[in-house]
């Protein structure tokens, strides 16, 4: 076991996939000669040339499009997208070039490759440059979408993501990139579509994603300490394919669930879980399933405003004493 | 508590809400008069009956209302709700029950800034956020009503049929699950057997469909034939330990048993094909599908690529991988697709014959039963030393084939062409 | 027959023959509209069959082919079956996509064709790509993006030019300007006179207008481009000049067009004006009604192929959204 940071762990996923398969090719802005701006793919430039690590214009258009159509002719690319925000600049050949060619066609392409892209708050950027959009990839038939926690899960999920036959977005949160943790050593492989249950309790469940998992975790501690309230946490980690199993069955056993979740309150992603949640397992329910979420609002810039929208440990906490009884 | 509307004289039926002497929030003592009520013959003024604080008022001034309806409800400092509003119930104390009333203010002392009327230690309503004292005042008001749906589903299934008799030690003197699984346990388990509801999984359900649809597509036909399995017992034997201790596990019939239908394919090529329209399309390759169990809850069928070439050690090493692979559920798309034809072994339980499903698009499918030793007739000729009886592993191998596809004798020639092929077992050069 | 232009008697007759396919597949795509056998929308390419005709038979077989919603020319030419196109016209089960793309979408890959896309622009990106692959897979491959005049004027137009040029890749960009972009003459919405070839310059592009009529010619340039695409000489832009027959989409009886303009185009027919062309060269009457009445003869059966085959059968609905050919998004 080495000790990676997270931003560390996304370079390191990406250059155990290149090392194996001379199909994976990389592109984006400012990613070889310069790293990446979040210093995310330092050093796959001198380890694998300019040939595999291609800079582009500021053109994100045509830096997803040539993704696909370097996947339907034998590649696997991995795509970056700087920010999130800027899918908003090429959602067309995301949400309707990729996520549809294969069922189109009835199967005939085949759309093996990765978007990777910084979501998410904790950098004070502002409305344009810390939202958090699982959920609109999420809403999209046709693409898988990843958003790991931890270093070792950067790793493994960003191997089985360039690993897997059809496309998935690959959401790196911006607050996490110092985080550090083990990752193991060797190759590293994990599973899309599987949830971690990180900590089981008895009286609450808390399923987060991505930033949240560590609050959820913060949270849980103090509501045992505090409040003897003991709780589970999920991290869902694969919204698509989306690991309803483990999280069922950790709601069964608790007959409680709050969803942790940083995208604005409408149609978040804790929305699908709890209607799955309502339709399978209304006769396990012990009381109403809770939503904590960034209200329905554009990000605010200020580190107090950015800091009091987002669900924070002490929200978390709060919301689960008042209703959990 | 609530408060409900006096019977003011034996002749009165109703009345109208006057005026309220106190507002929601307000704390009130035993008999202070809390509000006036009209009726067509007088005005009286009715008291609290009990201390605590007015959560909240159900009928405003000026609405007419019969007698005993509900007017208002006191919130009874340090009491559970439930035990209030039911006086005749038993009052149990959960070892594992979390003290509520403490655990609330306490909870949003956490959050919020500090307050004086907290940092004292007392604990009364008007601490807490009006929101939040109205909605567990709703919630009180109503508390037999107001059960989850897990606990609706108890009771149900433990057949009580009055709440009320279950202490609630939830928020408000909600009844949890827990004092439900409590209730029941005090009660001595006398649980009665109910039915038990199991959702079925995905991979069940999956499963469950493709069986259906299977059935429903192909007029399944079953053919079974003996094998006398000596000579395969011969080899496992021979391999034996240095087997074991090189694979890391041992050899068992099926790669034997796949090796056979890999050998007989080619002479009957239309087993190894799928219906398609009006075409059976004859494969070229043999994907041979081998189905596995996952702990009992589905099956899945990974499928060995291009078995048709591989030898009995190549076999039994993918067979082994591709079980762990699908138990650790780690089969990738590939692993699922292009099977040709279908192995299921029922073996290991020791069958006698199993008519396996078809694995549509396919036209047949095998099943390997249990291997037994049995006293079987071996005929010799009498100047070989004649019939003898002998004891020989023997076991069934049935095959269902799509009758659309092609007819019963062509399956019985495979079957026959199986079975020699494992009885011969020339299969000494494939075990390294 | 080989002509001083250099294009032999087998590629004339297998130019005439494409045109004559589109033109009586696109014919025949209409009548269906109207025994109201193709539902939905259906974009025809009557009157520019010509651009379709000459790049597909200068095309190498492995060669990419990129097209917009308007496409049933460009699949056909690439050899796609009749039966497939009209029955994914006609949502039956024989549909090249088995009715889940329709007319706006049309895809064979085994023929070259990497799909039909519907959002303006939106596959010169993706054309950009597979040549990129082309390139890195040293495949010696090259992909043609066809498109209309109004895909001029979005966004990824320019960002798919940049970057084939930056990245110097195999990629031809091939812009069929029929002078409307959709219900609106493209001359009143654009800058420049020639919508594509006016903006080369500014990608460092020579500026190439071609007569989009004329198949011999289309052929010619697309010969010449695609070997130049091919021996690494980068991408090129190509403005063909031509004309829809018909309005812009089934629902558009194109009452726009100024009187005499459609006669104007209709005394250029791409179709007929081949015809003469062979007749001229030599070619006789007889052998030009052989080909004629054999193409005839594959659209009628191929009709009543499709026709015949059932209604695209519904589980197909929840297939391939996914690699296992499933749909399934939990477990």
């Amino acid at each position: 076991m080495a000790e990676l940071s997270y931003r560390e762990a996304v370079a390191a996923g990406i250059a155990q996939e290149m090392a194996r398969d001379e199909r994976v090719v990389m592109l984006g802005e400012d990613i070889a000669g310069a790293g990446g701006v979040f210093k995310t793919t330092v050093g796959l430039l001198d380890r694998f040339g300019p040939r595999r690590v291609r800079d582009t214009p500021i053109s994100e258009q045509a830096i997803i499009g040539a993704a696909m159509g370097a996947a339907m002719t034998g590649l696997v690319p991995i795509a970056e997208i700087m920010f999130s925000d800027f899918f908003a600049v090429c959602w067309d050949m995301i949400a309707n070039e990729i996520a549809k060619a294969r069922y189109m066609s009835a199967g005939q392409m085949a759309l093996p490759l990765v978007i990777r892209t910084a979501n998410g708050a904790g950098s004070r950027f502002g409305a344009q440059h810390s939202q958090s959009v699982e959920n609109w990839a999420m809403a999209v038939p046709g693409l898988k979408v990843v958003a790991p926690a931890t270093p070792a899960d950067v790793k493994g999920l960003m191997a089985a993501a360039v690993r897997d036959p059809d496309p998935v977005i690959f959401f790196e949160h911006k607050g996490l990139f110092a985080t550090k943790g083990e990752v193991p050593d060797g190759e590293h492989v994990d599973r899309l579509g599987t949830a971690k249950v990180l900590r089981q309790g008895r009286d609450v469940t808390l399923v987060a994603l991505a930033a949240m998992v560590p609050r959820a975790l913060e949270a849980a501690e103090r509501l045992d300490r505090d409040h003897r309230i003991s709780a589970t946490v999920v991290d869902v980690r694969s919204l698509v394919p989306l690991d309803t199993q483990t999280i069922l069955a950790e709601v069964t056993r608790t007959g409680r669930l709050y969803t942790v979740e940083e995208n604005p309150r409408l149609c978040g992603w804790g929305a699908e879980i709890a209607s799955i949640v309502a339709e399978e397992r209304f006769y396990d329910l012990d009381g109403p399933i809770i939503r904590i979420t960034t209200p329905h609002v554009p990000l605010p810039a200020a580190d107090a405003l950015e800091d009091h929208a987002v669900p924070s440990v002490a929200r978390i906490v709060d919301t689960v004493v008042r209703t959990a009884g | 508590m609530d408060v409900l509307m006096p019977q003011l004289g034996e002749t009165v039926r109703e009345g109208t809400v006057s005026a309220w002497r106190k507002q929601v929030g307000d704390p009130v003592n035993h008999d202070e008069p809390l509000l006036e009520i009209e009726t067509d013959k007088v005005t009286v003024e009715v008291p609290a009956t009990a201390a605590g604080v007015l959560v909240e008022i159900l009928v405003p001034v000026g609405e007419r209302v019969e007698v005993g309806t509900r007017l208002a409800v006191i919130r009874v400092a340090g009491e559970a709700m439930a035990a209030a509003t039911s006086p005749g119930a038993r009052i149990v104390t959960l070892s594992s029950a979390r003290p509520t009333v403490p655990a609330m203010p306490a909870a949003i002392a956490d959050a919020s800034p500090p307050d004086p009327a907290r940092s004292s230690g007392r604990i009364t309503m008007p601490a807490i956020p009006t929101a939040i004292a109205s909605r567990a005042a709703s919630r009180a008001a109503s508390s037999e009503l107001r059960l989850s749906p897990v606990v609706k589903r108890l009771l149900a299934e433990h057949r009580i049929d009055d709440p009320s008799l279950i202490p609630g030690t939830g928020a408000e003197g909600r009844i949890t699950r827990d004092d439900v699984l409590a209730y029941v346990a005090a009660r001595g388990g006398a649980v009665p057997a109910a039915d038990r509801v199991v959702p079925m999984s995905r991979i069940r359900q999956l499963t469950a469909e493709h069986m259906v649809r299977s059935v429903a597509t192909s007029p399944h036909v079953l053919q079974a034939v003996e094998v006398d399995f000596l000579a395969v017992d011969r080899l496992r034997a021979a391999a034996g330990d240095a087997w074991r201790a090189r694979e890391g596990f041992s050899l068992s019939y099926l790669p034997f048993v796949a090796r056979a239908v890999c050998l007989a394919i080619p002479e009957f090529p239309h087993v190894n094909a799928s219906v398609r329209g009006d075409s059976l399309v004859v494969h070229q390759r043999v994907h041979l599908g081998i189905a596995v169990d996952l702990d009992r809850q589905g099956l899945v069928v990974p499928v060995i690529k291009d078995a048709g070439g591989k030898t009995v050690r190549a076999l039994a090493v993918e067979i082994r991988r591709l079980a762990d692979r699908a138990r650790r559920g780690q089969l990738t798309p590939d692993d699922l697709t292009e099977g040709t034809y279908t192995l299921s072994n029922s073996g290991p339980f020791g069958t006698l014959i199993t008519a396996p499903i078809i694995h549509q698009p396919q036209v047949a499918i095998l099943s390997t039963d249990g291997v037994r030793k049995r006293p079987v007739v071996v005929e010799r000729s009498a100047a070989d030393g004649g019939d003898s009886i002998e004891i020989r592993p023997v076991g069934v191998l049935a095959q269902c084939f799509d009758h659309r596809a092609f007819d019963g004798a062509y399956s019985a020639a495979f079957l026959a062409r199986v079975r020699a092929i494992l009885e011969q077992a020339n299969f000494d050069a494939e075990l390294t | 027959m080989t002509s001083s232009d250099g294009i032999d008697g087998a590629t004339r007759f297998a130019l005439y023959r494409s045109l004559l396919e589109i033109r009586v597949v696109e014919k025949r795509a209409y009548d269906l509209f109207l025994h109201n056998l193709v539902k939905g929308t259906s974009h025809l390419a009557l009157g520019q069959e010509a651009v379709a005709a000459g790049f597909a038979v200068a095309m190498r077989a492995d060669d990419y082919t990129f097209c917009t919603y308007r496409g049933h020319h460009h699949t056909l030419a690439r050899g796609a079956p009749m039966v497939g196109v009209l029955g994914e016209l006609m949502g039956r089960k024989c549909g090249l996509m088995a009715g889940k793309g329709g007319s706006m979408h049309l895809t064979s890959v085994r023929h070259g064709v990497m799909g039909s896309y519907a959002i303006v622009g939106a596959h010169l990106p993706v054309a950009v790509g597979a040549a990129w692959s082309a390139q890195y897979r040293g495949s010696g491959q090259v992909a043609v993006c066809f498109f209309g005049d109004g895909t001029t004027n979005i966004g990824a137009f320019h960002e798919a030019l940049n970057l084939a040029v930056v990245w110097k890749l195999p990629v031809v960009f091939v812009c069929e300007n029929n002078l409307y972009m959709e219900y609106t003459p493209i001359a009143s919405v654009t800058a420049v006179e020639h919508p594509a070839a006016d903006r080369a310059s500014a990608y460092g592009l020579p500026r190439v207008i071609v007569d989009g009529n004329d198949a011999d010619a289309v052929f010619r340039l697309a010969r010449d481009s695609l070997a130049a695409a091919r021996a690494g000489g980068g991408p090129a832009l190509i403005e063909a000049k031509t004309y829809r027959h018909s309005g812009h989409s089934r629902a558009d009886p194109a009452k726009y067009r100024p009187p005499g303009e459609l006669e104007d185009w209709l005394r250029r027919d791409p179709v007929a004006m081949y015809r003469a062309r062979l007749i001229e060269a030599g070619i006789s009457e007889a052998a030009l009604r052989d080909i004629e009445a054999s193409t005839q003869g594959a659209v009628e059966a191929a009709t009543e192929a499709a026709k015949a085959s059932p209604p695209a059968p519904v589980d197909v609905v929840e297939q391939d959204v996914w690699s296992d050919g499933g749909s399934a998004w939990r477990n």
